[in-house]
Parts: C-alpha cells; structure tokens; sequence
C-alpha cells in the first residue's frame, strides 16, 4: 500500500531527502565492507588506505542525518508512520556508521599483515564471512528502501549462519596459534578482522529490526537464535577423545 | 511496498479495557441539524478518571457529540439524538432526565473563555447558590477550593472583587474550569479550550488537565494533535460523523491501525 502524500510538501522532501541520505550512506558502508575485506584477501596497502578514508563520508553523512531528524522533530513534530520514519533513520545512521567504522578497522589489519604469509584457507573463510556479511547488510538496506518487513525479517533470522561461520573461523584460528607461536601476531589481526565482520552481522540485524518497527509499529516478538559461542569457549580447546 | 495498516473497516462497538470503568458509554448514536444526520451510529467509552481527546477535521462531529453528553443541544429546536449515552449505566438521552442535573454532573468548558460580567468571586458562587444554599464561610471555602483546583487561586486571591472580564484570556479560561469544578461535576467536557491561547496558558491547562483526572472523567476536543497526544489517554478519531478509530493515545500516535487516522494525525492528502 502506497502512503499519501503530505499536504506540506516541504515535509514529504525533507522526509525524502533523509530517506536518501540513509541509502547513500549504506552504499557507502557497503563499500568500505567490500573494499576492506578484499585488501585484506589481496594484500593491497593502496585498497586498504583508500578505504580508510572513506569512512569518513560515512561519519559526515551520520552528523547529517541526525540535525536533520533533530531539526524535523523540533519543527514538524511528527506522528505516527512518520515519527517512524524518523526514528528508524537515526537508528539506521547509527548501525551503518559503526559498520563504517568497523570496515575501517579491517582495512587497518589489512595494512598491518601486508607482509606475512597467509594460511590460504583461512583467508577464505574469512572472505566468504565477509561476503555473507556483505550480502545482509544489502538485503537489509533494500529491505529498508522497500520498507519491507518480511524481507527485513529474512536477514534477522540468517545472522546466525555468520555467527556459525565465525564460531569455526575462531576455533581454527586458535588452532592456528598453538600449532606455532609464530603464527600469532597474524591469526590475532585476521580474529579481530572476522570479529569485526561478525558485530558487523549484528548491526544488519539491528537495521532488520528497525525495518520491522518501521512497518508495523512494534518490535519483532521471536526470539532470534544465538549462536556465536566463542565468549564462552575454553583455551585451550578441548577436544573429544 | 507492504504496510501493515488497515484501509476500510469501521470501529465497532469499543471493548472495554480491563480494569477500566465506564463511566460514559455511547451506543450506537445517531444526531441530526434538521434532517442532517451530523452522527452516524457512534460507540465510544469515556472510561473514569481518564481522559479522552476527540479529534477529527472540522465538521466530523467531534463537538456535536460533546454537546449530546450534556444535552446542550436540547437549547436548540430541530436538533435531535437516538441511540443511547449511558452515565454510569443511565441513559441521559430518555426523555424524564433532568437536564439542570445532568449538567451539573457533567460539565462543560467552551472554546472562547465565557466568565460571567460579574466578579471573580461571584463567577464561581453564582453556579454553586444554583444547586445547594451554603452559609457565607462554606461558600467561601468552596470558592477558594474551585480556585485552586482551576490553579488560578494565587493569581485573583487578593483581587476577589475584580471583573472577571479584567483576567487575561488564559486565566478566564482557568476561571470557567473553576467555574465548572465549583459546582462538583463527575465528568468535564472541554471543547478546544486551549485554542485561543498562548503556549505558556496551554501548558498551564494542560497541567490542571493532569492534575483533574484524578477527581474526574475529561473529555477533551482538540484539534492540536500534540495535545492530544500529550494530554490524553485514549483517543477517539471522527470522521464525516463517524468514529474511525478508537483506541488509548500512545497506540493511536505512533501506529493508529486505520489509514484514514494515520493520514489525518500526520498531515497527508486522504
């Protein structure tokens, strides 16, 4: 169903305008997701500064946002679907300018192992979480542009296949670093890198919720399946047997 | 695009919320100007020491249906109701109710503040002298009490003798809700009182509107939707004479079920 549109226009183009703001800065968090994980995958000291200084279109875009939603609050005093919408573009901004943040520290790893040998299946792994990771955060975003909620509900159900994958991903790691202590300095940066990529998992899911509110006006009842374990998993590894 | 709005179904009849009392209950009632029918088979509640903020575009019906909860409109030839308006489980709309009781039972403040051309003492005793004889010191205290309760009491107390017509607009305002209170009703019908108002007076109001809801049962017009919002617990929205939706104020403001609320509360083309 089609919302009607506002009597002021200047409101249905501020409300426009804030919707926009928010898909150009989730292309751009998409970006610097995409582009960290491949300098990281491919060593590239270049793709990696690079990247690192897009962030900060993102952090701009956020202050944006929020004196805009603060200015409409203050002067349209919004109700309802709008107040919604408001609401649900601050939340957004935030999740996507930590997502910024946290690409930008995957591309500072990158810098720093540019040197070292990688485990080759490590790596993958590590890329194949973050194109999972990639994955969700664009569904979301077209779930928020489309303002579908059951679209939106997909993504907040799948975040447990990154939380599986990084569950692995830690415990290989590990294996990694009591295999050979000289593997530590390096299974220690990709740890935090596929760290990074798993909290970047549940910020798309925060932004799945927000859809959701947006939609429907209430919060989404399930519970949602936890399973990053790793908190709680025991060095050294115990192993069966 | 999917929304989870409702487009085109009618209120019906309001299940009462638990531990809620009706105080006031609407059924299915009709009001006709003449042969115009203003109300359309209406149901709302008016639930005891709540208020209720009535909202809808000018000409819905919101103000006809506060002046059938005190019969104000028997004032007026060629105007009637049917259907039925329960006062803690009475119908007021049968032909043996007293009036003059009714009206003292339910209240009402009006749009424009309405002192009397008298004092500001007089503006209250004058309605109190009309249902009970107290002595000079009852009536006395009875007017300090209406005073404070309308929170005007420190402002007139040492200008008791003063016109009424001498306060300014948002203090005659408070003087009218005193007026009303003096005389102890049990439930206090308030048509846009605020809209001739200033903000610091509508605060004030809105204040006394809080501080009221725990003696009585307020129904409210307003066409502010941020005072609707702020000072009411349930909300009714009226459209073309119908109740669209009813519903308590927080569900109503932030997701209304009907498309027609949600394009009215937020300003859209319907």
């Amino acid at each position: 169903m089609e919302t009607h549109e506002h009597i002021v226009r200047s409101y249905e183009e501020e409300l426009s305008s804030l919707n926009n703001k928010i898909a150009k800065m989730g292309g751009l968090a998409e970006q610097v997701l995409g582009q960290s994980i491949d300098a990281l995958e491919g060593r590239d000291p270049d793709l990696a500064a690079a990247t690192i200084q897009q962030d900060e279109a993102i952090d701009e875009l956020e202050n944006e946002i929020e004196e805009q939603a603060i200015v409409m609050i203050a002067r349209r005093q919004p109700l309802a679907y709008d107040l919604r919408q408001i609401m649900a573009a601050l939340r957004i901004s935030t999740d996507l300018e930590r997502i910024g943040d946290l690409g930008k520290n995957i591309a500072k790893r990158a810098l720093a192992v540019v040197g070292e040998q990688q485990p080759k299946q490590l790596m993958l792994g590590l890329k194949h979480m973050g194109e999972l990771a990639l994955g969700q955060l664009k569904e979301v975003l077209d779930a928020y542009i489309e303002r579908d909620a059951d679209r939106a509900l997909k993504v907040w159900y799948t975040d447990e296949d990154i939380d599986a994958m990084y569950n692995s991903l830690f415990r290989e790691l590990l294996t990694y670093m009591m295999e050979d202590p000289r593997n530590i300095g390096l299974c220690t940066h990709l740890l935090f890198g596929a760290k990074n990529i798993e909290r970047i998992g549940d910020h798309a899911t925060n932004i799945a919720e927000t859809v959701y509110f947006l939609v429907h006006g209430r919060a989404i009842t399930d519970h949602r399946p936890k399973s990053d374990t790793t908190s709680s998993t025991p060095v050294p590894l115990r192993t069966a047997g | 695009m999917s929304f989870a709005i409702q487009t085109d179904v009618k209120e019906q009849t309001p299940t009462p919320a638990e531990g809620l009392e009706e105080k006031v209950a609407v059924r299915h009632l009709n009001f006709y100007y003449g042969e115009y029918r203003a109300l359309a088979d209406n149901n709302v509640n008016l639930y005891k020491n709540k208020v209720t903020a009535f909202i809808g575009p000018s000409g819905c019906g919101k103000s006809t249906l506060l002046r059938i909860l005190n019969r104000i409109y028997d004032l007026y030839p060629n105007q009637r109701a049917d259907g039925e308006v329960l006062l803690d489980g009475e119908n007021i709309l049968r032909p043996s109710q007293d009036v003059n009781l009714l009206r003292a039972k339910v209240g009402m403040v009006f749009q424009k503040p309405t002192p009397f051309p008298m004092t500001i003492y007089e503006n209250i005793a004058f309605g109190v002298r009309l249902y009970e004889k107290p002595s000079k010191a009852d009536l006395d205290a009875r007017v300090e009490d209406a005073l404070r309760r309308g929170a005007i009491w420190d402002e007139v107390k040492d200008k008791l003798d003063a016109s009424g017509l001498s306060l300014s607009g948002g203090q005659q305002q408070r003087l009218c809700i005193a007026r009303t209170v003096a005389i102890r009703p049990e439930v206090i019908l308030l048509d846009e009182p605020c809209s001739a108002l200033d903000p610091i007076s509508t605060a004030k109001i809105e204040e006394l509107i809080d501080v009221l809801k725990r003696d009585y049962t307020i129904a409210i017009v307003t066409h502010n939707m941020q005072q609707a919002a702020r000072t009411s617990d349930y909300t009714a929205f009226m459209y073309l004479g119908e109740l669209v939706e009813f519903d308590n104020t927080t569900q109503m403001f932030t997701n209304p079920r009907m498309e027609r609320t949600q394009d009215y509360i937020t300003g859209r083309f319907g």
